[in-house]
């Protein structure tokens, strides 16, 4: 470790953000210590349930126990609470939050952050995404355009692997790809009738994501267990243990410290500059400094957030960043879980072989080209085709027979796919600091106060509409819609509370995601979003995070940090 | 076949979503047992329940897979306590209800009694759960009203009464003997490390599926 604390670079936090962010400084020559809250969590090595089996798990992973449930009072929310990946999930009552209405926040508290639990589904944001704030007067403008980000958009696909097919689609831009993962017969057959139904218009296509399809360096092609979430000891899947880390590690520049929770930023006022940070060690509650000439603030969208509003509170009560009137506001998610699905007839004699860790993806189609609904930007669908098991006995059956029917494929295949749709961004959907809540080790926690509006209410009727129209016109039978609920957060693309923008006055971070009021400082997790798209967002923070740490060097050599 | 869609199907199958562990949104207070109070001769007889549900045929059966050991571990961890209740005296009135049909408790009875006897516990659970949830319902509707009059936080989750105890004998036992070591390498087809994926992989009818 360099005398007295001192780095080129801090990060703060290690997620998909956070290992992008290290492994770009370090590469550039910057001594750099990325700092986690949460423990180690070694490639490999820590998967320790990555190769178990069903039967290896009290509860087969099936149904959470009484005792999780009491444990996990967020997590218990949704599928997330599951003993096969618990450990790799924030103890929710050490870190505890306010609800000012529902808010379900799943965190992961440890080196890779949720890159090791994340879906994976990789897509670029499209020109009109960067457009939409301003034509539409919603917001505040994105500071950049599609073509800033696009050769980074490449340069994170290249490195992280993105598997897709190159389907020249204007609202879901081509990436630099691997090899696309196959849709099976079913999928082939519903996209080919969609095309031929609505005229071209409307596309079925692979799920992009950042699972491997070729080698690549020194990671394994993904072995089709469909098992990432509890880390994968191929190294099949993007994440900061299996990609970034190592990457940043070999420079020789990188250091890291888990348990290391980033209380504040450390802001010299006279030359509007950090100089460094203020950290607690989770496990010695001991405070130490470390200083450095640039800070990156990747910690996720809300704690980057969390950060600043701790941070330089001597020159403004609401935090670095608070001088425009936006840290903490325009909190944004996708909504989901609304969607239909059926059954395919015709396909008995196909089967599948392997468990495909990516579904099909259907581009938003609403609101573009010739499109107008009563509501503002769109959705896009994820989904799948498979056959399920057993085939139909007699009521009542039981012993030989039922087990023969319940040891077979179905005879029918089904489908099914669910929107996602894009959430705008409100200025009054806030985070702020709660003071009178304090976590473990006695910092103030978050207040959430978010919820959907019309736009999406709005939405969300088509979203299931338009799957159960889809379905049919594609020949699907017993086509059954739902809406299971959406609270915001159950997206876990948290989005928004430090803006990008064009103008101090009314974004926290400028185009290329510093802090107005201290231009070291670069915030380039989901928290620096101006508008969420409708698509997954990780890319984007990926891409925009390489480009952050491109500017920051740059400028750093000519003397402006 | 991943493991929500083997909850779907177990719940298809039985009539109602598989029991234990509900993910409710707000406050936990059921109080479950750490010991629900099973004896050896309770897993004894569960797993001669579940043998008879899913038989060793040509591949192994459901006491082959330890299907009562696991009934018990998933009820004492899983299940609140009105459900834990509801299932560990239900092991009683299962060998009460064979008696009567049978004249003898369950382990002294022939394959074919046992069978006979679940049969008849099929349709009883049936309409017990259907009446069950004719009763619940309208406390269900009075306690969703009171709800809505509630801040989100201060709301809470409505239990109804459990199901008949042969419905979550019969889960338990599919649940139990699909993940299940043999059930999933036995009985059904399991390969761990796949390779590759084939989406048009020929199938001949009677092949079997894929555990997962």
């Amino acid at each position: 470790m360099p005398e007295n604390n001192v780095y080129d670079a801090i990060v703060i936090g290690s997620g998909i953000s956070g290992g992008w962010a290290a492994k770009e400084l370090t590469e550039k020559g910057l001594k750099t210590i990325m700092l986690e809250r949460g423990r180690n969590i070694e490639h490999i090595k820590d998967y320790v349930n990555a190769t178990k089996d069903s039967w290896e798990f009290p509860h087969r992973g099936a149904r959470p126990t009484q005792q999780m449930i009491a444990d996990y009072p967020v997590l218990k929310r949704d599928y997330p609470l599951n003993e096969t990946v618990l450990d790799y999930w924030v103890k929710d009552k050490e870190c505890p939050y306010t609800e000012e209405k529902r808010f379900d926040w799943y965190r992961g508290y440890h080196v890779g952050g949720r890159s090791l639990m994340w879906g994976r589904q990789s897509y670029r944001f499209n020109k009109w995404d960067f457009e939409a704030n301003t034509k539409e007067g919603i917001g505040v403008d994105w500071p950049i355009r599609y073509d800033d980000i696009a050769p980074w958009y490449s340069y994170a696909e290249r490195f992280a692997g993105i598997q897709g097919t190159k389907d020249g689609l204007e609202v879901l831009p081509d990436g630099d790809f691997m090899p696309g993962m196959e849709l099976n017969c079913v999928e082939k057959e519903v996209k080919q009738r969609l095309l031929d139904h609505y005229k071209g218009s409307r596309h079925m296509i692979i799920g992009r994501s950042a699972n491997l399809t070729q080698p690549h360096n020194n990671r394994t092609n993904c072995q089709y267990r469909n098992r990432c979430w509890r880390g994968c000891p191929f190294g099949g899947y993007f994440s900061t243990q299996s990609a970034t880390l190592p990457a940043a590690m070999a420079t020789g520049n990188l250091t890291l410290r888990p348990f290391s929770i980033v209380t504040k930023i450390l802001y010299d006022k006279d030359k509007k500059r950090a100089t460094g940070v203020e950290i607690l060690d989770a496990e010695t509650n001991k405070t130490y400094e470390y200083k450095a000439k640039i800070v990156f603030v990747c910690a996720s969208a809300f704690n980057s957030t969390w950060v600043l509003m701790n941070s330089a509170t001597d020159v403004w009560e609401g935090g670095l960043g608070s001088s425009s009137g936006e840290l903490g506001h325009n909190v944004m998610d996708h909504h989901f879980r609304c969607g239909a699905n059926g059954k395919v007839e015709g396909f008995s004699d196909k089967y599948l072989y392997g468990r495909r860790p990516t579904g099909i993806y259907i581009p938003r189609f609403r609101n573009i080209y010739d499109d107008k609904r009563d509501y503002l930007r769109g959705f896009g669908y994820q989904g799948a085709a498979s056959r399920g098991r057993g085939i139909e006995v007699a009521e009542f059956s039981i012993g030989a027979e039922l087990k023969d029917a319940l040891s077979v494929p179905a005879d029918d295949w089904g489908i099914g796919i669910t929107a996602f749709g894009e959430m705008l961004p409100y200025h009054e959907n806030k985070i702020s600091l709660d003071k009178t809540v304090k976590d473990k080790w006695g910092l103030p926690v978050l207040k959430m106060d978010v919820e959907i509006k019309e736009n999406e209410k709005k939405m969300r009727i088509d979203m299931m509409n338009d799957a159960k129209e889809m379905l049919e016109a594609a020949g699907v039978k017993d086509v059954k819609t739902y809406d299971a609920g959406y609270a915001p957060g159950m997206g876990i693309h948290e989005m928004g509370t430090a803006r990008m923008g064009r103008d101090p006055k009314s974004s926290v971070l400028n185009g290329n995601n510093q802090v107005w009021d201290a231009p070291n400082v670069f915030v380039t997790d989901g928290a620096c979003m101006t508008s969420a798209s409708c698509v997954n967002p990780s890319l984007t923070y990926m891409a925009l995070t390489a480009r952050a740490a491109d500017f920051a060097v740059k400028e750093l050599k000519k003397g402006n940090l | 076949m991943n493991r929500r869609d083997l909850l779907k199907q177990i719940a298809l199958l039985t009539g109602g979503a598989v029991i234990g562990g509900e993910l409710f949104l707000t406050g936990c207070k059921t109080g479950a047992k750490a010991d629900a109070g099973f004896t050896a001769a309770n897993i004894s007889l569960l797993d001669e329940v579940a043998e008879t549900i899913i038989p060793a045929t040509s591949t192994p059966g459901a006491k082959a897979a330890k299907v009562g050991e696991f009934m018990k571990v998933m009820v004492t961890d899983c299940y609140t306590q009105k459900q834990q209740d509801a299932f560990v005296s239900g092991i009683g009135e299962l060998d009460e209800a064979c008696k009567k049909m049978h004249s003898k408790g369950f382990m002294d009875c022939t394959p074919e009694q046992r069978k006979a006897l679940l049969v008849s516990l099929e349709k009883e659970a049936k309409e017990f759960n259907q009446k069950r949830d004719e009763a619940d319902k309208p406390l269900r509707e009075e306690h969703k009203k009171k709800n809505e009059a509630l801040a989100w936080k201060d709301q809470t989750e409505f239990e109804g009464s459990p199901s008949h105890y042969y419905t979550m004998m019969k889960q338990l036992t599919l649940l139990g003997f699909f993940t299940s070591k043999t059930g999933m390498t036995e009985t059904l087809r399991h390969v761990p490390v796949p390779g590759k994926y084939d989406g048009a992989f020929a199938y001949n009818k009677g092949d079997k599926a894929w555990a997962e």
